[in-house]
């Protein structure tokens, strides 16, 4: 693990050394770089995990999530080369460390093996995010988004590293390669049901859960495109690592602790989708729509079977990939006209076709559309849950039905219709923002052939 | 001041505290304090003006009787025991009136209303010394009878500090009040498992001097003294930014910086001695600590705050010089993956 780890942190004497002219081009192609190698991870031979030391290790449900957050530091430096154009050189160097350092804390939460040393990791991702929340996102709201985030995450992870201590003590060892082997069930106390309010807390904080998901919307909007990009497609998707790594310790109370976050996530998923049906900020739309999303993921963990494993793996590099390029597309029309109301910048399609392509092809991931992996995740998540309780297909379907009506309603909007007047002078697309979306469209497209590789380690 | 003099006062205040952590009879343990005591004062009046006086006068008196009482928990001990040596105390009443006598010289609630005054009234270099030298003699004796010390009364005393440590700097704008607020929490959190693993304690402290060294070193860098003036400092020397933001996250507790340590080393021994509510609700109340350093990041250097134009062709005529920071905010924030050194304080 080393090979993908000590590369990207020498990314930062690259970026500090690199001439002004040669910054972006530096550290884009060596981050594309280290993400090839991530791949080799994809082959993962057996059901067990590939142990590459006794601190890192990597199995069948963080091999992809590795893989994404190493393919989406190129696409965050692209990203942000224009909104940083007027900055100093040694600012845009500080920015790049900051991607840097959070990419590498990244990588070794995704790959660590004791459950101290992810915790760590887990707190230490948050402060470059809030960093780069704070000091490079655009409107004053941004410094109650930063405390926002940081005060929600870390109330929720301090009980879980009390709890993370405790069962090292009980069990001696927190090393996740032996906790597989170990497993004994929790005996049944009112000790052990905080033990599991606080194990769970933090990833349902960071998922986020409904009633916890008032940080998400803030810090999204308010963080500058590769910020939001970097929330909305890795940071979320710790929670649901961490939950799905630490639920193997905390049988049998899961079976009756569940239920509440369960009908959290159920109404709260059909909440965040309509209350998208009324945004009219850009960004605030697809925020509420990661919410609504990441709620199919709690509910999919917590049912814990088989198929709801493979949905919510195949839910969450999906939803990475689609919600990062939603993203995109929205800081696209920032920067042209410096607002995120959506009915300021209507009719793009005659203005941008191509980008009205991307935008497209994004909407109908978005929607689940078969046969992209989006659907695949969404379809594991509804059939498991219809197993586990059949009433739920009702809020599934109804869920399904609203996500395609915000979906198609911020598409209409943005890309159909009569441009207004106000943006006829506006640049066309670079080739830069065209290359981002490809290369985010392109993975999409290519695991919907073969999504075995995303389906997580129950396949 | 005359440099003679303030060398020998200076050397005064170190021979106190060594005095105080080398002795081994009581006796020569309070002439350690009182020697500290008288000799500090002269420094914390350097500047000769009301507020100093009174700000020394506070201090006096509070110190004074400190070490009024902790002769009296001695001679109680005297009278138990028939002996002046230094082991652990053998009278629960010496035991905990001498606790308080030491948490009275820490600034431990609810002996603690001194700290933000007497800070406030005095330098940055004073203020520096006051809350970094001044805390060794007192934590050494107390991890030198730390088998006998009353655990109910240390942790309520180490639970209140963290409180109102917390609480206490959520209101200030002055640079010294917020760091006096911070030392009370941080004794809090040191005396908190003083009974379990004074080793710990001793690791707290480090950490906590080094961190408190690097801000004050930082303030008087910029020359700054209200959150107003130290907002000024990106225009005058902006790396200064960068590294207070540093060493006010670690003070805040965030991993992976050194401050996030001996949070981590003391909550583990708490939950190590089936103590679990306790450590939750110190981690959590050290939050509001970490909320006010993150106001202080914000108007330093996360925003660039609006200042008046001639602030940004301020020259620097005289550039301060101070020294060992670049080695201070590296230990500062740095440290953690040293955990396992902690085995060398043993």
């Amino acid at each position: 693990m080393l090979k993908i780890i000590i590369p990207t942190i020498m990314l930062m004497p690259l970026t500090w050394l690199s001439k002004k002219n040669m910054i972006w081009i530096n550290t884009t192609t060596y981050s594309l770089l280290i993400s090839l190698i991530s791949l080799s991870l994809l082959n993962q031979p057996s059901n067990n995990s590939l142990n590459f030391s006794l601190m890192f290790f990597s199995d069948p449900l963080s091999a992809p999530l590795l893989v994404l957050t190493t393919w989406l530091l190129p696409l965050m430096l692209m990203a942000s080369q224009h909104h940083l154009s007027k900055e100093p050189l040694i600012r845009k160097k500080l920015y790049i460390t900051m991607l840097t350092m959070l990419q590498t804390f990244l990588i070794m939460t995704f790959t660590a093996t004791e459950l101290i040393s992810f915790y760590i990791l887990f707190e230490a991702t948050l402060v470059p995010t809030l960093i780069i929340i704070t000091r490079w996102g655009n409107q004053t709201e941004r410094l109650n988004a930063g405390l926002y985030f940081l005060f929600y995450t870390l109330m929720g992870s301090l009980p879980l590293l009390v709890a993370l201590i405790s069962i090292q003590n009980l069990t001696g060892s927190l090393n996740f390669l032996l906790i597989q082997y170990w497993n004994q069930a929790l005996p049944d106390s009112w000790s052990n049901i905080f033990l599991w309010l606080a194990c769970m807390m933090a990833f349902m904080v960071k998922m986020p859960l409904y009633g916890l998901h008032l940080w998400l919307p803030k810090a999204h909007v308010e963080a500058p495109i590769a910020g939001s990009m970097v929330l909305a497609a890795i940071l979320l998707k710790l929670g649901g690592y961490g939950m799905l790594r630490i639920t193997t310790m905390l049988n049998p109370q899961t079976s009756f602790m569940a239920y509440p976050f369960l009908m959290l996530s159920l109404w709260g998923m059909i909440m965040t989708s309509s209350i998208c049906l009324r945004q009219t900020d850009l960004k605030s739309l697809i925020a509420y729509s990661s919410v609504s999303h990441m709620a199919l993921v709690i509910v999919a963990v917590l049912i814990q079977t088989p198929w709801s494993y493979m949905g919510a793996t195949a839910l969450m590099i999906a939803h990475g990939l689609t919600s990062s390029m939603l993203f995109c597309l929205a800081n696209s029309n920032y920067e042209r006209t410096h607002s995120r109301t959506m009915i300021l910048a209507r009719g793009l399609q005659t203005l941008l076709p191509l980008m009205a392509a991307w935008w497209l092809l994004a909407s109908l991931t978005n929607l689940a559309l078969p046969p992209s992996i989006n659907l695949i995740g969404e379809l594991f998540v509804v059939m498991s849950s219809f197993s586990w309780s059949n009433i739920t297909i009702i809020l599934m379907g109804a869920n399904i039905t609203i996500t395609a009506l915000y979906s198609l309603y911020m598409l209409i909007t943005t890309q159909r219709g009569k441009y207004t007047h106000h943006i006829n002078n506006i640049k066309p697309s670079f080739t830069r923002e065209n290359a981002l979306m490809a290369l985010h469209m392109t993975p999409l497209l290519l695991l919907s052939l073969n999504p075995k590789i995303i389906l997580g380690f129950t396949y | 001041m005359n440099p003679l003099i303030f060398t020998t006062i200076l050397m005064t205040v170190l021979l106190g505290t060594m005095i105080v952590m080398m002795s081994s009879h009581w006796l020569m343990i309070w002439i350690g304090f009182e020697m500290n005591l008288l000799a500090i004062i002269p420094i914390l009046m350097k500047k000769y003006n009301p507020r100093t006086m009174e700000a020394s006068t506070k201090y006096f008196l509070t110190q004074a009787t400190a070490s009024m009482l902790l002769m009296m928990a001695i001679i109680i001990n005297l009278m138990h025991s028939g002996q002046w040596t230094i082991t652990k105390v053998f009278n629960p009443t010496a035991s905990i009136i001498m606790t308080s006598a030491l948490a009275m010289k820490l600034g431990l609630t609810p002996f603690h209303f001194w700290v933000p005054e007497v800070t406030q009234g005095i330098s940055l270099t004073s203020g520096l010394i006051l809350l970094t030298w001044q805390k060794l003699a007192p934590m050494s004796i107390l991890y030198q009878i730390s088998p006998s010390i009353n655990l109910n009364i240390l942790l309520t005393m180490a639970v209140l500090s963290i409180l109102v440590g917390g609480w206490g700097g959520l209101n200030q704008t002055q640079l010294r009040k917020i760091m006096a607020y911070s030392s009370i929490a941080h004794m809090g959190w040191m005396t908190a498992v003083l009974v379990y693993s004074p080793t710990l304690t001793m690791l707290n402290m480090l950490i906590y001097i080094m961190m408190t060294l690097t801000m004050f070193m930082l303030f008087i860098h910029s020359s700054s003294t209200t959150t107003l003036s130290l907002s000024h400092t990106w225009n005058k020397t902006p790396l200064t930014t960068t590294l207070i933001l540093i060493t006010l996250l670690s003070m805040g507790g965030l991993p992976p910086l050194s401050g996030f340590m001996p949070k981590w080393m003391i909550i583990q021994e708490l939950t190590k001695n089936s103590s679990i509510i306790l450590p939750t609700l110190m981690a959590i109340m050290a939050l509001l600590n970490l909320y006010f350093y993150m106001r202080l990041t914000y108007s330093t250097s996360l925003t660039m705050f609006p200042s008046t134009n001639n602030m940004k062709m301020k020259w620097q005529f005289e550039t301060k010089r101070i020294t060992l920071l670049p080695p201070l905010i590296v230990m500062s924030s740095l440290l953690l993956p040293l955990t396992p050194m902690l085995s060398i304080l043993d």
